[in-house]
């Protein structure tokens, strides 16, 4: 039994039940990162992280942006050879970084994921509007009208809706909710 | 203490598990550890524990729940007590704020939030394994 752990064991805990093979098994052979249709955003691309996950390089690693850029479309998943499942890496760093209180400032993504985890508490499902806070402001005023305009034009295709509908049935939405998470006022 | 009595702690925070492994052990008790519920489980089933210490926001989410709940299913383990000490409300804190844990869907036999006090967990924990003796004051 180990009695002090390390950052790539920390993550491999998180990970324990997704059925990866394990960092350590990473050959570093970078099909992640070729499949990757995100990589170009990301500082350090997901083969590196491994790397720098495994190398213990925990600082470094939690100020990337690498985990809150993926698209989750787990195409490195599909592909990895070792069966490492990059795609739940991402997810497990950025329930980690939460966790530590280590998310970097000026990201999108910390922001986004609470509004979106309450946004499906309180309706049972997405409200796009809802999460506009998190990045609407990020290019300016220039930026605001620009998003506000495409806003327009996906209401009037019916594509967002002008206010938020919820699940039939909520209260059993919230009932089950309660049961996974056991806080307050859920149900 | 007549025999030492030993506890299982299942948690994935390694700071918090070697800080509560250092006040129990000074209070004469016998640890296990485990990092994650699979390897928690595992530990359960392969020695005899006297009292489960367990974590609730493991995993993907709240897998300690599932833990308590698999473990009253286990007709070698059910009786075993088991005390949650969980950071549930503060890591959900920007998420849900002011909400508090709600017990009444995970069995246990004590709750309490980290973060805890030394005398307050050896005070919880003491009175799970003798509850005649804490319940009862010798005169």
């Amino acid at each position: 039994m180990k009695t002090t752990l390390s950052f790539a064991d920390e993550i491999s805990n998180m990970m324990y039940a997704t059925g990866t093979r394990g960092l350590n098994s990473c050959i570093q052979c970078a099909t992640c990162s070729a499949t990757c249709p995100a990589a170009d955003a990301m500082d350090h691309t997901p083969r590196r992280l491994i790397a720098m996950i495994n190398a213990g390089l925990k600082d470094e690693v939690l100020a990337s942006n690498t985990f809150w850029t993926c698209a989750s479309c787990y195409a490195c998943s599909e592909r990895c050879p070792k069966e490492i499942k990059p795609s739940e890496l991402m997810y497990a760093l950025k329930r980690y970084s939460i966790w530590k209180n280590r998310t970097r400032g000026k990201l999108v993504g910390p922001d986004f994921s609470r509004r979106f985890v309450r946004t499906i508490m309180r309706n049972g499902k997405s409200y796009e509007p809802g999460y506009a806070p998190a990045f609407v402001f990020e290019g300016g005023l220039r930026g605001l009208v620009r998003e506000m305009r495409f806003a327009l034009r996906l209401m009037g295709k019916r594509r967002i809706a002008l206010l938020p509908s919820r699940v039939k049935r909520l209260e059993n939405f919230r009932r089950m909710l309660s049961r996974i998470m056991p806080l307050e006022g859920i149900a | 203490m007549s025999e030492r009595k030993r506890l299982m702690i299942i948690d994935d925070d390694p700071e918090y598990v070697a800080a509560t492994r250092a006040v129990l052990e000074g209070a004469g008790y016998e640890t296990d550890v485990a990092y994650n519920p699979r390897e928690g489980l595992a530990a359960l089933r392969a020695r005899r524990h006297d009292l489960l210490l367990l974590d609730l926001l493991m995993g993907r989410g709240a897998e300690g729940v599932t833990v308590a709940r698999v473990i009253r299913a286990d007709a070698a383990l059910k009786k075993l007590p088991i005390l949650v000490v969980t950071g549930l409300r503060t890591q959900l804190a920007s998420i849900f704020p002011r909400r508090a844990v709600h017990a009444d869907d995970i069995p246990l036999d004590d709750l309490v939030e980290k973060p805890v006090t030394p005398e307050a967990l050896l005070e919880r924990v003491a009175a799970l394994l003798h509850p005649a003796a804490t319940a009862q004051p010798v005169s």
